[in-house]
């Protein structure tokens, strides 16, 4: 049976701060394991958020963004609309991340309902290198249990066992 | 620096974001414009010390946009590196992936990116010009058809990378995995659905933008008109390809200026530099860096979909080259100039993908058991190049005797195109901006439009200059006092 949630981490696993989807994305994998939360990876928004996100009724995206409104690791969640200025939602070689739901909407292409982005404000996205910035390190176990927390609220996975795990 | 500024920047302001500036002088007159770009830093430390075969896998990584051009040049690289020539069927499979990604990059760009200006027109509302615009003018029926040519180059990527997005198929002297027949009947049955979508994408651009009087205006116009040198991959007899042949850059007028296999880029090509900016400018070396200027003595040149059709002879397909004849007919000859003509190579250079794709899957050697030459020599240095969709792309690596990475350098198919990205927004720029005004919309969109052409991927950074983002242009007093802000949301 196919899950009906998944957990997209998006970024760049060489690239600094940038891979800190990836890393809330493999923390998560193990603990959610059993669960039928299904968790991916993936490098590239835009029109492939059609592939990431088709079939599925509810999705957590997890994006690096920079736009200072709060310091290095401040965690925002946001909804799809606000998302637009996260690293890999804009799509500038194809489309933003509300462009391929829109698209999606329009031909008919079975996407989530229900759309939580969390991003975390970073310091590096230039510097080809593995491993988060301390500051953005420290933000993964907040991420961690902000989405457990919604995953509970959607009653997906009981919330206890998880955010006590 | 007296007179007044103007930037353009990403509306959100992101670190690492790029960066049009247009300054004007006292009489509010474009001077000139500088694309600043932030630039990947520690790729080659990330590199060094690693054994160079990890390096096709790895490079996949610098790009979320064409990882699989990466892959290939970087797998050309290693063969040069260990200097070992992969057999007929590894060769295939290379260029059939690559064909197919291709044909699923291509794709997108007409009907995400460029084709919005064209199909719905550069007048309309930004909110309109995007894909869904696009659909509303084309038909959903059209829109299906863009997903699922996706999806089927993925699949094709799929088969034969090992994986959708990031391939790790090639090694130093072939590919690490054949294809069955099963695989190749689908991958057959794929290719015939792309050849269909091509034709009708030519069509899209026959009847909506060719049938428009004003879009044939817009292109032909001199707001788009670029005089530069241009280069692209040929093969042994003078056609397009993109993954194996010589470079050719001919000059502005079409006449054969050099042409040389990768492994001499250094000879032909150098690399200006700037003082207000880290990225460097590659120029032909033979005709010497004369600053931002176009012409016949300018080292300026383009590597670009439209490049890469002037340098050849024509096109090595059929139903592509028709269209290659029809385009140069339309035009006025070899080689065009104008830079929204890129979107019209870029739908013919479609044509060819899908139907070489084709081509290789029924290729009685693509089922081939012999796809891997071992490499028995002693590994020290090599230089890999491809046609990215982008422009030409070069990989150059060296290593030690036990294949270890000491130096890596890259140019990619966007720092090929820097020198004439900057020179195309200057003259968008000029056009529109006289006596310090410009038109808000107007100048927003066609500045972008005209590094729209270009698609441009700088550095493979992933904070590149938008193709299509919210932008902002500050206008600023010589006293540095903001003046205006031209947003977009």
């Amino acid at each position: 049976m196919k899950s009906h949630t998944v957990v997209v981490g998006l970024g760049n696993p060489i690239l600094a701060d940038d891979g800190i989807g990836i890393a809330v994305a493999r923390a998560l994998e193990p603990r959610l394991a059993g669960t039928g939360v299904a968790v991916a990876e993936s490098a590239w928004g835009g029109m492939r958020f059609l592939d990431l996100l088709t079939g599925f009724d509810r999705a957590v995206l997890v994006d690096a963004i920079q736009w200072r409104h709060g310091p290095i690791g401040t965690v925002y969640c946001l909804t799809p609309e606000e998302a637009i200025p996260t690293v890999r939602a804009v799509g500038y070689h194809d489309v933003s991340l509300g462009l391929a739901l829109q698209l999606g909407a329009r031909l008919g292409i079975p996407l989530p309902k229900s759309i939580v982005v969390f991003a975390v404000e970073v310091d590096d996205t230039t510097t080809v290198r593995e491993g988060l910035s301390p500051a953005v390190a420290a933000a993964v176990p907040e991420v961690i249990q902000e989405i457990e927390d919604l995953l509970a609220e959607w009653g997906v996975v009981e919330g206890t066992r998880l955010t006590r795990g | 620096m007296t007179g007044t500024r103007i930037s353009i920047d990403p509306i959100t302001r992101l670190e690492g974001h790029g960066k049009i500036d247009i300054f004007l002088d006292d009489e509010g007159e474009v001077t000139e414009t500088y694309l600043q770009i932030p630039e990947l830093r520690g790729f080659e430390k990330f590199c060094e010390g690693r054994p160079v075969e990890e390096l096709p896998r790895i490079v996949t990584r610098i790009c979320g946009v064409c990882p699989e051009a990466h892959h290939l040049a970087s797998a050309k690289t290693c063969d040069a590196v260990y200097h070992v020539d992969p057999p007929p069927t590894a060769k295939k499979l290379r260029e059939l992936l690559y064909s197919a990604f291709f044909t699923g990059d291509h794709t997108l760009h007409f009907y995400a990116l460029g084709g919005p200006d064209f199909v719905v027109g550069p007048t309309a509302p930004a909110a309109e010009r995007n894909i869904l615009g696009v659909i509303g003018k084309v038909g959903l029926e059209a829109g299906k058809r863009v997903i699922q040519l996706r999806a089927g180059a993925q699949e094709v990527v799929k088969i034969l990378g090992g994986k959708a997005v990031h391939p790790v198929t090639s090694l130093p002297g072939g590919v690490s995995k054949g294809l069955t027949e099963a695989e190749r009947a689908r991958i057959e049955e794929l290719a015939k659905g792309f050849v269909d979508f091509a034709g009708f994408t030519l069509q899209v651009f026959e009847d909506v933008v060719l049938g428009n009087p004003a879009y044939v205006d817009l292109i032909t116009g001199e707001v788009y008109r670029q005089q530069v040198h241009s280069m692209g991959t040929v093969d042994g007899q003078g056609r397009v390809n993109f993954y194996d042949g010589e470079v050719r850059v001919v000059d502005t007028a079409g006449k054969p200026l050099i042409q040389f296999p990768a492994k001499d880029y250094l000879q032909h090509l150098a690399e200006h530099v700037e003082p207000w900016t880290y990225l460097k400018y590659p120029y032909l070396k033979r005709v010497g860096w004369k600053g931002f200027v176009e012409g016949q003595d300018s080292g300026v040149y383009r590597a670009t979909p439209l490049s890469r059709l002037n340098a050849a002879d024509g096109m090595a397909t059929p139903k592509a080259q028709a269209a290659y004849v029809r385009m140069y007919e339309v035009l006025g000859g070899k080689p065009v100039h104008f830079t929204l003509a890129t979107h019209w190579a870029r739908v013919i250079e479609l044509m060819y993908a899908a139907e070489h794709t084709l081509e290789l899957a029924t290729d009685p050697e693509i089922t081939g058991k012999d796809i891997r030459t071992l490499p028995t020599a002693t590994p020290d240095e090599g230089v890999g190049q491809v046609e990215a969709p982008r422009g030409t792309l070069f990989h150059h690596y060296q290593t030690d005797a036990r294949g270890i990475v000491q130096k890596v350098n890259l140019i990619v198919g966007t720092t090929n195109n820097h020198a004439a990205i900057s020179l195309a927004v200057k003259r968008a720029a000029k056009h529109l901006i006289h006596k310090g005004t410009a038109p808000d919309e107007g100048l927003l969109n066609m500045v972008e439009m005209a590094f729209r052409a270009f698609d441009p991927c700088f550095g493979c950074a992933t904070h590149s200059l938008p193709g299509r983002m919210p932008l902002e242009i500050q206008l600023r007093g010589s006293d540095g006092s903001l003046r205006r802000t031209i947003r977009r949301p």
